[in-house]
């Protein structure tokens, strides 16, 4: 078990909370949750939103189930999933301008001393 | 600066960024939507969905029995609301008349023969049975103004002689009644009287009159004073929904309603139609970030969700009735930016699911798309009865 952990792409570890890579995995997740039940054809369960029984067979409570599951997702993925990305973006770029800041009196300071 | 802090930054301002742009994404301009002539891209796909669903039988037994679990009157609304858009669409598209004709008579000839062979409550909500109607024999306006709508919009635009009688046979009964009613109300279900319906019936016996020859100007004109007098609300100057036989209120102004009812008056009496259709638009219709949408009651009544409202969803109050019927008002009055705005928040929120040129809204039904084509093709309709009443 220890060696499959090990072995996990590194796209699939477990990152820090809020870090660019962490929001990127949970917009990749959304992503790939809505894509299955999309698949699975849970769109046509939302006619709940107009007061109308996806299936019949499967009854109300089951179907109002599945079309909240299957709204909550897409709203995650065109809502939630941006900005998610967005922010790694933004947390992204921050860290480089940061990194840049902090080596930039370095570097005066090593022409002054070539000086 | 601490991870977190970070995070939590970078993700209001992505969502700043995000929220504003949405819109973007789902947004159809209002041609896409709707066209002054020809057929729309949404119109066709559409219409394609619907004749295919009356072409094949296990599909719209499916459709039907989904929506019958809630409301039987859905069913009926169904077929009216395709009926009228295929006789707007046999005018916009000329070269696929006899299709758009044959599916017309389809419809028409199986709810006749639902209605007489199951009876009235059949397409009514069972409550119907609750009490008796107060006017005997009972007859519902719903059906008989709907069901001559559709036999009216029919023969105008090509005469079908099997129809002429049913067409004057509901129209006289109907015109019998008002005579006979005090207040010029006439029930839908038992002392229940829909302004809705009203509005409908009159269009049709307007129609039969154009067809026909006959004369109930008279009518109308007493129904319209009347209405002005007694059906509006006086804080927000909208007609209300329902009242009883006597006048009295049920419900008050409902976007569910008055979308349909300023549709229904621009054939009866433009310049109110106009009135209650732009305080419907300022009172009910609202955009928020791009999106449009409908309220179901103005901000000077309260009212309980109901079947007609849909569920409400808090915050915004967005009523799912109301926004469905807020494209017919949009499209009747050539309110572009709002019909392309609510066009954007069908594409977003309605569910679209397009399959080999035929387009159904997932979150919507088969009542909701039909009224969706409606509002995707009236006008012509409207601008022949009021250019002579035949095509």
């Amino acid at each position: 078990m220890k060696k499959l952990v090990a072995q996990r792409p590194a796209i699939l570890r477990r990152a820090e909370f809020l870090s660019p890579k962490d929001l990127l995995q949970r917009a990749g997740a959304i992503t790939v949750i809505y894509f299955i039940l999309h698949l699975a054809g849970l769109r046509e369960y939302t006619s709940v939103l107009n007061g109308t029984v996806g299936s019949v067979a499967l009854g109300w409570k089951l179907s109002g189930f599945l079309a909240v599951i299957y709204i909550l997702f897409y709203l995650a993925l065109v809502v939630l999933a941006p900005i998610l990305v967005l922010a790694a973006g933004l947390l992204l770029a921050w860290q480089k301008i940061g990194a840049r800041r902090a080596t930039r009196p370095d570097r005066r300071r090593a022409w002054l001393a070539e000086l | 600066m601490p991870r977190l802090l970070a995070g939590t930054i970078a993700l209001l301002v992505a969502a700043v960024i995000w929220l504003p742009c949405l819109h973007f994404f789902f947004f159809r301009p209002a041609a896409k939507f709707r066209q002054p002539q020809g057929l729309s891209p949404a119109a066709t796909e559409l219409a394609a969905r619907h004749l295919q669903l009356w072409t094949d039988p296990v599909q719209r037994e499916a459709e039907l029995k989904k929506m019958r679990v809630s409301n039987a009157e859905w069913d009926f609304m169904g077929r009216s609301y395709l009926a009228w858009s295929l006789a707007n669409l046999c005018l916009r598209d000329p070269a696929n008349r006899p299709a758009y004709l044959q599916t017309m008579d389809r419809i028409i000839d199986e709810t006749l023969r639902l209605e007489q062979q199951e009876g009235m409550y059949f397409f009514l909500m069972p409550y119907a049975k609750d009490h008796p109607f107060l006017v005997r024999p009972a007859h519902s306006l719903f059906l008989d103004g709907e069901i001559a709508l559709m036999l009216a919009a029919r023969r105008t635009i090509e005469e079908k002689p099997a129809y002429k009688p049913l067409l004057t046979e509901r129209v006289d009964g109907m015109a019998a009644r008002f005579k006979k009613s005090k207040k010029l109300l006439l029930e839908s279900y038992p002392d229940e009287c829909w302004v809705f319906d009203h509005g409908v019936a009159l269009d049709a016996i307007k129609m039969a009159d154009r067809l026909d020859g006959a004369d109930h100007s008279e009518l109308i004109r007493d129904w319209l004073a009347m209405a002005r007098q007694r059906l509006v609300d006086p804080k927000s100057g909208l007609l209300i929904s329902a009242c009883q036989t006597d006048g009295t209120p049920i419900y008050g102004p409902e976007g569910s309603s008055i979308w349909m009812v300023a549709h229904s008056l621009q054939l009866l009496d433009a310049d109110f139609a106009r009135d209650q259709y732009d305080r419907a638009r300022h009172q009910l219709g609202a955009i928020t970030l791009g999106f449009g949408y409908a309220h179901e009651w103005p901000k000077t009544w309260k009212g309980d969700a109901d079947i007609d409202s849909g569920p409400i969803i808090p915050w915004f109050e967005i009523s799912a009735g109301s926004s469905g019927m807020a494209f017919i008002g949009a499209s009747s009055f050539g309110d572009d930016s709002f019909l392309a705005s609510l066009a954007t928040t069908v594409e977003f929120a309605g569910f679209p699911k397009r399959q080999n040129g035929r387009l159904k809204y997932c979150a919507s039904n088969q009542v909701g798309d039909a009224a969706l084509l409606y509002a995707a093709t009236l006008g012509p309709l409207w601008e022949t009865v009021n250019h002579g009443g035949r095509q």
